[in-house]
């Protein structure tokens, strides 16, 4: 792939690793485990990647939905 | 103001539960919304917001252009080949939209926000976060604390940025 | 000038009558009983009268949409 510029590349790699640990710090894991299996494993997914896209889709619900429940419920800062 | 921008859902969902969220229309005359964004949005309180501002002429729905398209999908499928985040199809839209008609993309999307840092065929769009558009606002005078106004927004939305994010602000925090 | 003031007038009366129409002779106990997407963009489409953005809001082709419209008893008006 031409062009790339792999320093930036590496630096969002780091950022997005970071992401992952502020959202596993901050979220309200008694809440998660609490959740029926669809729903826990869409919020753990969530946690893991910051990707609420697919995420939401696990969950069956629309991203806003989704993502309010993660924020507001959930504990979840959203970082990226 | 400047001219027109393009939000994607990640930018809409947070910024409708923004208190102040009429003041991006002091930065923009029309913000569209595309309509793969649109269809990812279920929530009363977004949508209601998308239709007063359709109402009020400050949105407007963007509409699939197949070269736009066909471009976008090629963007999502480079990105998945790299070790970083991809970035999905309504993003990927919504860069390709910002960079052909010249529109400020609005998005917290990590891998929409990488892509225009490491890719040279999106390193001219300018892509904003709400942390940035609220930087412009406070500098225009629309806001009277940049400081204060950033932590009530990530209150309100739980948005979290990051001290990397902040670095480039550090003089105004 | 003149002309064209008076000729917009005009216009944003006519869009208003409409409107009254379109809420007076709507099924509002229809359409709050719908799901959230459906309910604002029938609410939108009352307000403005706009069968295309009202069809995006909803998720719908505008035929769909102007299916939901009628059976929510919202006369095209405007």
């Amino acid at each position: 792939m031409s062009g790339i510029d792999e320093g930036k590349l590496r630096e969002w790699v780091e950022r997005l690793r970071e992401a992952r640990e502020i959202r596993r710090k901050y979220a309200n894991w008694e809440f998660i485990k609490s959740q029926p299996p669809k729903l826990r494993v869409a919020l753990e997914y969530f946690v893991e990647t910051g990707d609420f896209r697919t995420a939401a889709a696990m969950a069956e619900m629309g991203v806003d939905e989704f993502v309010d429940l993660a924020r507001y419920r959930a504990g979840i800062p959203l970082v990226y | 103001m400047s001219a027109n921008a393009v939000a994607d859902a990640s930018f809409l969902i947070d910024w409708v539960k923004y208190s102040r969220s009429k003041l991006l229309f002091k930065l923009f005359e029309v913000v569209f919304i595309s309509e793969s964004v649109l269809a990812e949005l279920r929530s009363e309180k977004t949508l209601t917001w998308v239709a007063q501002g359709l109402e009020e002429g400050r949105l407007a729905v963007l509409p699939e252009f197949p070269d736009a398209s066909r471009e976008a999908l090629q963007l999502v499928s480079r990105s998945r080949r790299l070790p970083v985040r991809a970035v999905d199809y309504p993003e990927a839209y919504c860069m390709v939209i910002g960079r052909e008609l010249g529109y400020t993309v609005l998005t917290e999307n990590g891998g929409a926000l990488a892509v225009r840092d490491y890719d040279p065929a999106f390193a001219g769009v300018e892509v904003l976060r709400a942390l940035d558009v609220l930087y412009r606002l406070w500098r225009l005078g629309h806001l009277e604390s940049f400081k204060e106004g950033l932590k009530l927004y990530e209150h309100e939305t739980k948005r979290l940025y990051t001290a990397r994010d902040l670095a480039k602000y550090g003089d105004a925090l | 000038m003149e002309g064209v003031g008076a000729k917009l007038r005009w216009w944003v009366e006519y869009f208003e009558e409409a409107k009254k129409i379109r809420r007076k002779y709507a099924n509002w106990e229809f359409i709050k009983s719908q799901p959230p997407k459906l309910r604002v963009a029938l609410e939108y489409f009352i307000e403005v009268g706009d069968l295309y953005n009202a069809a995006k809001l909803a998720g719908m082709s505008m035929e769909e949409f102007n299916e939901l419209r009628i059976r929510a008893g919202i006369p095209s008006v405007g």
